[in-house]
């Protein structure tokens, strides 16, 4: 059976202050935790769907916060519940909503990670219950999520000849988008030799390869389609979705290491690309969960964007920043915008798709292609209007 | 000088024999499928290529391959002051493993070969570790 195509939309976004929040953080306060973040989301999410909260019959909450506690706090009984990351709380949400579990999907996250100094690396690394290869190689000195992007890099660097400053076209294009967005908390232009002057972290990654660490929430409502049309003036539907992981040797880094994760992307490719009747040159805009920016040249091959090995040449000639063929993360992304683990993207798909992105909206712009690949676990939805 | 503590290990119940082994023989152990001969790593509960639980702890070559290798400038754990490296190995057996190149890594050297050597680390661990081989 295949999933069918646009069964659900999105019918409103929300999500907190996170510029005021980055600077109340960095000022020593701790303006909330993150089911307070999340709840300000939602109330945004909300007030933009033009909805009250009994409309809404299925709640997904994010990996961050208890699913009870979570759904206490809102005070909302569903029919219909579930605990996901961001684009796996999207599939879920389209998959309650294609089976009947629900109709209206409100899904909610919210993080303090940086207002309780959550760790990424070092003696108190999160995370290692979920990817055991975050905390295994400790002993050897790897730790931090970036060292495992870098291992990556180097090997993908020296067999295909993709550049450091290839590299570098990522974050100077992400901060493109970012100086032209309101929301985002980095937005100085930055240029090819500030990327190159920047300190290493761990080599052959520097300082804008790194994602930002912000506090912050994010909520969405999705909706069955028929509902949604009735519902919102601008539904942003989900054009398809698709997932494929790659487990095997997973902790020793095998699927980062021999693959890039590039098996997996072409399966997911052909299962979107394949539901939605379209294809690559049909997508205005990329979006790719960017912990570190090696994910999107990645991505850019492992998804057909362009051929394997070819995204540096890509990158420098057809261009992913505002006014190149494939504008990519034009939010800013995490490295530049928030880092949302995912969330904050699933707004700039559903913004760029209602064409209010103002100074960084790409013109006519109707599908967006979302992907992640964290651990080797890659899940896409295709946005559009 | 203070002693530094290696980095905490994950010592699940499979992990136990890998390290114990390390530091009694000075050599590294891992389980080999008694149905199929498939290599182990991490240790496990369940062969990866046909799902036996039986398994025998046996010496591997202490050969591989450099897949890669990377450099820390930031230090995170206070047995590892900046600089420092860290590689990935397929060994010959098959499974790839995490560990240091026991002098500092430069140039193209992804693809060469490596050597196993058992260091002991200030606290007492028997840690794996290698050398370009010539
Ligand atoms: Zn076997």
């Amino acid at each position: 059976m295949t999933a069918q195509s646009r069964v659900a939309a999105v019918v409103g976004v929300g999500h907190s202050d996170w510029v005021a929040d980055w600077h109340r953080v960095r000022a020593g306060k701790r303006p909330d935790d993150s089911y307070g973040y999340a709840a300000t989301a939602f109330r945004n999410a909300l007030a933009d769907a033009n909805m009250t909260r009994d409309q809404i019959d299925g709640l997904i909450v994010g990996p961050t916060t208890a699913y009870e506690r979570m759904a206490e706090v809102l005070a909302m009984n569903v029919r219909w519940g579930d605990q996901a990351d961001a684009v796996l709380s999207v599939v879920q949400a389209c998959m309650a909503i294609e089976t009947g579990r629900a109709d209206v999907v409100a899904l909610v996250y919210g993080n303090d990670q940086r207002s309780v100094g959550t760790q990424y690396g070092g003696p108190q690394a999160m995370g290692g219950d979920a990817f055991l290869s975050y905390i295994y190689h400790a002993p050897w000195g790897m730790t931090s999520q970036g060292a495992l992007y870098a291992l990556m890099f180097r090997r993908f660097s020296e067999l295909y000849g993709v550049t450091e400053r290839d590299l570098g076209q990522v974050a100077v294009a992400q901060r493109e988008g970012s100086a032209r967005n309101p929301h985002a908390i980095q937005r100085k232009l930055i240029t090819l030799d500030d990327y190159m002057a920047a300190p290493y972290i761990t080599e052959p990654l520097r300082l804008f390869d790194y994602c930002l660490i912000n506090d912050g929430g994010v909520a969405l409502i999705i909706a069955e389609a028929g509902l949604a049309r009735k519902l919102s003036p601008h539904p942003v539907y989900i054009e398809a979705i698709g997932r494929y992981d790659l487990n095997t040797g997973a902790t020793s880094l095998e699927p980062r290491l021999q693959d890039f994760y590039r098996p997996a992307q072409q399966a997911v490719a052909e299962q979107i690309f394949g539901q939605s009747g379209l294809d690559p040159s049909d997508i205005d805009v990329l979006q790719v969960y960017d912990s570190f920016s090696v994910h999107v040249p990645l991505a850019l091959e492992g998804y057909g964007y362009c051929g394997v090995g070819e995204s540096g040449r890509f990158m420098a000639e057809q261009g992913i920043g505002l006014a190149g063929q494939l504008p990519t993360n034009t939010s800013g992304g995490h490295l530049s915008e928030s880092y949302m683990q995912g969330w904050n993207h699933q707004i700039e798909c559903v913004r760029q798709a209602r064409g209010v992105c103002g100074a960084r909206q790409i013109e006519g712009c109707r599908r967006v292609h979302y992907t992640s690949d964290v651990a080797g676990k890659a899940v896409s939805v295709i946005y559009g209007t | 000088m203070q002693t530094q503590t290696t980095p905490p290990r994950v010592l699940g119940l499979y992990d136990e024999p890998f390290w114990r082994m390390m530091a009694e023989s000075g050599r590294m152990h891992l389980q080999c499928c008694t149905e199929c001969s498939t290599w182990r790593y991490p240790p496990g509960p369940a062969c990866p290529a046909c799902l036996s639980p039986r398994a025998d702890w046996t010496p591997v070559s202490g050969g591989g391959e450099l897949l890669s290798w990377v450099t820390f400038h930031k230090q995170y754990l206070p047995a590892y002051p900046a600089p420092y490296n860290v590689i990935a190995v397929r060994l010959d057996e098959g499974p790839t493993i995490i560990s240091n190149l026991v002098t500092p890594p430069q140039g193209p050297i992804i693809g060469q070969r490596v050597a196993l050597t058992v260091v002991r680390m200030e606290d007492g661990v028997a840690l794996p570790r290698f050398a370009l081989a010539d």
